[in-house]
């Protein structure tokens, strides 16, 4: 949305099969949303066509089908995640404290999103993507699945936050990570830029209807900043209570109230290891990993399943949100992932510890 | 002279300790052992006994009423809260809160429920050991038996803590401004003394011949929570040359006075800090600056 830049598709593609790199050309670019639970199938949240896909967006609370496919960028191999708490620390970003909780984190989301980077490295959930690859010099690549993840925390109090930033803005914050962290392996790291109670990004304080979304730094599309950055803007998605996963697994006030966080930052960072190019094409070239012939990524495709707002618990729905045992021991809430080879081959959401009995 | 001095002094010192505990109205702490500026011998003393009294807030055992209120009607504002303080509700009489939709005899009842997080009254130390009682007061309802649903939950060190559960019931009663439902829950033991960041009542109602009606608010619905007046976690902490106790050293406390060995530190000039805990609340340091000989 923010970036016009229209890449015409000209000439009919072929379609390829899951295992072969599949050439497409991108229609238009914007960071790729994760819509809230009640715009599942608003169009303006949707991603670019790749081409030609008949298929629409998916039945809210439903897996969207058919497989993923390769489409010829890199992936995150041995991924490195890096969390920015941008301005959690600078006055006004809450309007409220709590007794024993530190000033900069009153609800402990900050706490949590850091607790859950540190356990989802190792477990079942994550692990469900290492059937997907790079193809380097002939030679398919397969995601791994280490147990240590984390790449570091950053309490950026230092640089202004406020409120309506832009992606530009979110961009060059991811910049400044990398600068801090002193990272050199682009390829392999991401940064989720995570902004406190009242500063957040212009379009999810616009009620534009994402809770997230990810994106690539690109010339085209953020002029000025380094190219080649993955990086997550990341909102206080709890300001959208249950569109954004409160209370979508854990039913008590206190207990599902920072449900949403992992859910959402869980689809981001997925995504972003698995299409850490979010399918630009720069110049004919396919940057982007994995995605559906609607464009739809690992996390899209299984976004909100079995959500019902609270009638039913999502996890009696093969694939439903569930919570995960992390490598801590302790639970998270998540949304299952794309496995083209769950279902016998068939595909089908995965990893939450509600799959499908048949995984293949 | 100096005897009478040395008397007077001991005596404002026991008047101290004896004021310590009860009459604090917050955390308070004093280091007495060793005296600042005294000499340690590391040869002599590898260990250091550190010594001072502690004043605390009391905690004597009392109730604190919460009540269920409601800021607008019908508005993104409408905001159902617990609060400390009374008054009239802008959104007392509204807020449909009974399942209107449930199954023919509401084998299932829906699942429509209410929080009312609290706004004030926090922190708040748990007293585990009495019941919590409370009531639903329901208002505009039709007649027939009502049934309310109560769960208490807790944020306790960032983390969900379920205080109980009860269901109380009525038969509603149309001609009245509204007809209260009791309710009791009986905490576990276990959660005595807990310190509450914040708090949650949830309340489902639900009914076989209910079909509509409210919770009547403006003091009429309350919940009433067994408390102390001041946390009854305490503690004393010491630390070596640094004010932020990272790897302090937690001491021994008797009643207002407190103890500890510690490692003599190294040859040199060093500051001892103490500090005492009482629940979220921390005292103001004490410091003494010794010096570390041979």
């Amino acid at each position: 949305m923010r970036k016009l830049v229209i890449l015409l598709a000209l000439g009919v593609l072929t379609l390829f099969g899951g295992a072969t790199s599949a050439g497409a050309t991108t229609l238009g670019h914007h960071p790729l949303y994760m819509p809230n639970a009640n715009n599942m199938t608003n169009p303006t949240l949707q991603p670019p066509p790749v081409c030609c896909a008949p298929t629409g967006p998916p039945v809210a609370g439903e897996p969207a089908p058919v497989n993923m496919a390769y489409f010829g960028g890199h992936v995150q191999v041995t991924p490195v995640i890096y969390l920015v708490f941008w301005g959690w620390g600078q006055a006004g970003a809450f309007d409220h404290t709590t007794a024993g909780m530190p000033t900069n984190d009153p609800d402990g989301a900050a706490a949590r999103m850091t607790a859950f980077v540190k356990a989802m490295g190792g477990t079942a959930w994550a692990g469900s993507q290492t059937q997907y690859y790079e193809t380097v010099n002939g030679q398919n690549i397969n995601i791994q699945n280490p147990t240590n993840v984390f790449g570091g925390v950053w309490y950026d109090d230092t640089n202004p936050i406020h409120n309506n930033v832009t992606g530009q803005e979110l961009a060059q914050e991811a910049q400044r990570a990398v600068a801090h962290f002193g990272v050199t392996d682009l390829k392999n790291s991401q940064f989720v830029i995570a902004q406190p109670q009242m500063y957040n990004e212009a379009g999810f304080v616009s009620g534009a209807g994402y809770c997230a979304w990810h994106d690539y730094t690109q010339p085209q599309y953020y002029p000025g900043v380094q190219p080649g950055i993955s990086f997550t803007n990341m909102p206080y998605v709890l300001n959208s209570g249950s569109s954004c996963g409160e209370n979508s697994v854990n039913t008590g006030y206190f207990a599902g109230r920072l449900d949403g966080f992992t859910i959402v930052m869980g689809h981001e960072i997925e995504e972003t290891i698995t299409d850490p190019g979010a399918e630009d094409v720069i110049n004919g070239v396919n940057l982007g990993g994995w995605y559906d012939y609607a464009a739809y990524e690992n996390g899209d495709k299984c976004a909100w399943v079995g959500y019902t707002l609270g009638v039913a618990p999502p996890n009696t729905v093969p694939g439903g949100l569930n919570n995960i045992t992390g490598n801590d021991g302790k639970q998270y809430p998540v949304q299952s992932l794309w496995s083209n080879s769950s279902a016998g081959g068939a595909g089908w959401c995965a990893g939450a510890g509600d799959d499908l009995p048949v995984t293949g | 002279m100096r005897r009478r001095t040395v008397l007077l002094v001991l005596a404002a010192l026991a008047a101290a300790l004896g004021a310590g505990a009860a009459l604090s109205a917050s955390p308070s702490v004093t280091i007495t052992t060793p005296k600042t500026n005294q000499k340690v011998s590391l040869h002599q003393a590898p260990y250091t006994a550190v010594a001072g009294t502690a004043g605390f807030a009391a905690t004597t055992a009392s109730t604190t009423r919460f009540y269920l209120r409601r800021d607008g009607c019908g508005t993104s504002s409408d905001n159902p809260h617990l609060s400390v303080t009374s008054g009239t509700d802008a959104g007392d009489g509204c807020g449909l809160v009974v399942d209107q939709v449930g199954p023919v005899g509401d084998a299932a009842p829906q699942a429509t429920f209410t929080d009312y997080p609290a706004s004030n009254g926090m922190p708040l130390a748990f007293d585990g050991a009495q019941p919590v009682n409370g009531q639903i007061s329901l208002t505009g309802a039709q007649v027939g038996l009502a049934e309310v649903d109560v769960t208490l939950e807790a944020l306790v060190g960032g983390n969900a803590v379920d205080l109980g559960s009860a269901s109380g019931s009525a038969v509603l009663d149309p001609t009245a401004a509204s007809t209260p439902v009791p309710f009791t829950i009986q905490p576990n033991t276990s959660l005595d003394g807990l310190d509450v960041q914040a708090l949650d009542l949830r309340v489902n109602i639900h009914g076989p011949n209910v079909y509509s009606g409210f919770v009547a608010l403006s003091g009429a619905s309350w919940v009433d929570l067994p408390s102390h007046a001041a946390s009854t976690n305490k503690n004393v902490l010491v630390s070596v040359d640094d004010e932020t106790f990272a790897n302090a050293t937690p001491a021994r406390l008797s009643g207002s006075t407190w103890s500890v060995a510690i490692p003599t530190p190294s040859v040199g000039k060093h500051t001892i800090y103490a500090e005492s805990k009482q629940g979220y609340t921390t005292s103001a340091p004490a410091s003494v600056t010794v010096t570390v000989t041979k």
